[in-house]
């Protein structure tokens, strides 16, 4: 079995003060090794040492790797490493001194590495959202700190603290620390030169290697934060990924979850085409080859897709085009419903399968396949309530246009003939005074209806709305005709309410669901058209004189405020006229003060301005 | 139903974190219910969470389908769209199932009701639709009558 490739990136960049680069590195998921070196000496010496050790060090790699145990490949390369800076050294009296530091880690498996270093390059280890060091310096100052003679705070203010005790290339040979490491899921390890933690926090390390990002993204912005601190060194850093974490159920419904549904498609348009898809009259006029390929291909599709991204717009578009598309020709409810049944139903069969045969793949599928389903009801519901609401627009038009034909109907009652519509004797109830001839018991009996079904329609919480339905009862079965009962159950409610931070607000919001309960409910009493007509202007009227006597009180509250209003404004109209009178009077002067003088003068002989 | 009682048992457990989970968030599933105090936004979505624990128990449609009945007028009368009150259940839904889901790794029965939660969602989803469509029918019935009358010019009856 074939391990998966390691995610790992290194980056490198000169810095912001030097002129060369004298960092290299390694980065090889081939071998399994990755290096950072640091080079140093003069007269660009130190790119030469970096880059002899590199060469050196990755030959001796490939060379030994089939020989020797990785924590003695390792260490032997890196001392083949420093004989071979140090002989090129020796060769040239102008490289006389080169040397460099060097950290490698050689990757043995995904769960075990192997670290060895010589200077100060360091190697980090991101565990569980904290960042530690690897290695030790070898510089003079921490051998001093290891033998006790310095404590920590010395050794970071000591002048030689960067002074290294060992590299690559003084001596044919040094001294290698070498670790093997076992990597644990989601670990992280860090390479770098001293030009990263030298001009970064080690905060800022930990944060940024715990990212989650991507190496490669790591990598990049490890290189911007030492160049944001300053960037007086050459910076290096290689980053390198433990074995993943275990995969998320998002992440196996993401690969394998996508592509064992797709691998079902076949089966799914059996499915849909046994449960009678093709036959469906929104599938009329297409052969079932076509109609299997437009609508239920399209689906499996739509969710395969959906199902790769984590979204769920791909079954949303699809599911709009089809209910739109049917509903644009008048399509029967009953037919949507049908087809829509039967995908959802091929789709539970086929993850069923897949449970079958993958109990778990099939299990998270089975969620993941109900939520698309979810969403298609959700576009489908959004295009229903839609035509619902355009419906009762158009109801609401054809209502007005009917009013007119109903107030010439009336119109006659009003000259004489009131013997048919209304009683010679006038109605009596005994639960009601007695009702004049204005307005008929039929009509009474049509608005309690209404209004009875409107209560039961009103949410228990709503006491206002409860409160102003009585109102609308009252006002539109009192037959004065004048405003007397509608301002009387304003005061009460407008009374009763107290005086809060929302404001009248609420109370407006209310009357308003009043209107459209009341108006709803007209159409579920059992009446003839002409009395459901009339209850509707009976009320209607009854809530528009509510509405004017509250709008009424409000403006009789802010009475006193508007007077003041208009004090201040009287008072700001009078200061105006006051200034534009003395502008005038300034404006005079000046034209006056130009003409006593005598421009032909000299400035000094012009004489003097009389006022 | 001889697998309602685990999936209840477990539902009733996790019900407090799905209700704070759900208080948390409502001001992003539904305008209305983010301007409504706590105590009552509280009563309104365990008034949801308690039917959909009834239904997780009992499965009957009939029960489910009124419930959404009332529930749809109860909402219209607070002047809330049905497009409004399904995308609403859907995230009450969906929160409930991902709770359960978060769960799943600490009990037994968490991803088993995660996947009932999305199914009851689902069927949540599907009857409201059909109440949808039902009103819809009825309208536009009324409405091919009026047309029908103004057409001809005739007084309504």
């Amino acid at each position: 079995m074939t391990q998966p490739a390691p995610r790992v990136a290194g980056d490198t960049h000169v810095g912001k003060v030097r002129t060369a680069n004298e960092d290299s590195m390694i980065v090889e998921p081939a071998l399994g090794l990755y290096v950072v070196l640091d080079g140093m000496g003069g007269a660009n010496a130190g790119d030469v040492a970096s880059q002899t050790a590199r060469d050196a060090l990755r030959e001796l790699v490939v060379q030994q790797r089939m020989h020797k145990e990785p924590k003695q490949l390792l260490e032997a390369a890196i001392q083949g490493a420093c004989a071979a800076v140090n002989a090129a050294a020796q060769a040239d009296r102008t490289r006389h001194g080169m040397g460099t530091t060097v950290v490698a880690c050689l990757q043995v498996d995904p769960q075990r590495v192997v670290i060895a270093h010589v200077g100060d390059s360091r190697c980090y280890l991101l565990r569980g959202q904290r960042l530690q060091s690897l290695t030790r310096d070898h510089t003079i100052v921490e051998e001093l700190v290891d033998r006790g003679l310095l404590t920590a705070e010395e050794a970071e203010r000591h002048p030689y603290k960067n002074v290294l005790s060992r590299n690559l290339g003084a001596k044919p040979e040094t001294r290698v620390d070498v670790l093997d490491l076992e990597l644990k899921q989601g670990d992280r390890l860090l390479l770098c030169s001293d030009g990263l933690y030298g001009y970064a926090s080690a905060e800022a390390i930990q944060y940024l290697v715990g990212s989650g990002d991507p190496p490669e993204q790591v990598a990049r912005d490890l290189i911007d934060l030492a160049l944001r601190g300053g960037g007086g060194d050459n910076v290096s850093v290689i980053v390198l990924e433990g074995p993943p974490l275990a995969a998320s159920s998002t992440q196996v419904v993401r690969t394998s979850g996508a592509v064992a549904w797709w691998g079902r498609r076949q089966r799914f348009l059996q499915i849909a085409r046994e449960r009678g898809l093709t036959q469906n009259p929104i599938c009329r006029g297409l052969s079932p080859d076509e109609a299997l390929d437009v609508v239920a291909l399209s689906l499996c599709e739509a969710i395969y897709h959906d199902l790769e991204k984590s979204t769920g717009v791909n079954v949303w578009t699809f599911a709009q085009n089809l209910a739109g598309g049917w509903f644009e020709r008048n399509g029967e409810w009953s037919a949507l419903r049908e087809l829509v049944d039967i995908l959802a139903m091929s789709a539970r069969m086929v993850v069923d399968e897949i449970r079958g045969t993958d109990a778990s793949l099939g299990f998270l599928l089975d969620v993941a396949v109900s939520r698309a389903l979810v969403v298609a009801e959700l576009a489908i519901g959004g295009l229903l309530a839609d035509r619902l609401r355009a419906v009762d627009a158009d109801l609401i038009r054809l209502h007005g246009a009917m009013q007119e034909t109903i107030e010439a109907e009336l119109a006659p009652e009003d000259t004489g003939s009131k013997f048919i519509d209304t009683p010679t004797i006038p109605f009596l109830r005994a639960d009601r005074p007695v009702t004049s001839s204005g307005i008929s018991a039929e009509l009474v009996g049509g608005i309690e209806k209404t209004l009875t079904i409107a209560r039961a329609r009103t949410a228990p919480r709503a006491t206002l709305v409860r409160d102003i339905l009585a109102a609308l009862e009252s006002i539109a079965c009192d037959d004065s005709g004048n405003f007397a009962q509608a301002v009387l159950s304003a005061r009460e409610l407008y009374g009763v309410r107290p005086v809060d931070d929302a404001g009248i607000m609420p109370l407006f919001d209310a009357l308003d669901q009043a209107r459209i309960i009341t108006c709803a409910s007209v159409h579920q009493i059992s009446a003839s058209d002409l009395l459901r007509a009339k209850v509707l202007r009976a009320i209607s009227a009854a809530h528009q004189r509510l509405v004017g006597a509250m709008t009424g009180l409000v403006l009789e509250a802010v009475a006193p405020i508007s007077d003041r209003l208009r004090e201040a404004q009287q008072q700001t109209s009078e200061l105006r006229d006051q200034v534009a009178r003395a502008e005038r009077k300034r404006a005079e002067l000046e034209r006056k003060f130009a003409s006593t003088i005598d421009q032909s003068q000299p400035w000094d002989k012009r004489g003097t301005t009389e006022w | 139903m001889s697998t309602a009682t685990p999936l209840t048992v477990a539902y009733d457990g996790l019900r407090p974190k799905i209700l704070q989970r759900l208080l948390d968030l409502r001001s992003t599933l539904d305008p209305s219910l983010g301007r409504l105090d706590e105590p009552t936004a509280r009563a309104q979505i365990s008034a949801v969470l308690d039917h959909v624990g009834n239904f997780l128990t009992t499965g009957d449609l009939g029960l489910h389908r009124a419930f959404l009945h009332t529930f749809l007028a109860m909402r219209a009368a607070e002047a809330q769209g049905p497009a409004a009150v399904l995308a609403m259940l859907v995230a009450i839904g969906d929160t409930a199932a991902q709770v359960a889901q978060e769960e799943a790794a600490t009990t037994s029965s968490g991803a088993e009701l995660a996947l009932m939660l999305t199914r009851v969602t689902a069927s949540t989803a599907r009857a409201l639709n059909d109440l949808i469509a039902d009103e819809l029918e009825r309208r536009l019935a009324q409405w091919g009558e009026l047309a029908q009358r103004e057409r001809r010019g005739a007084p309504p009856s």
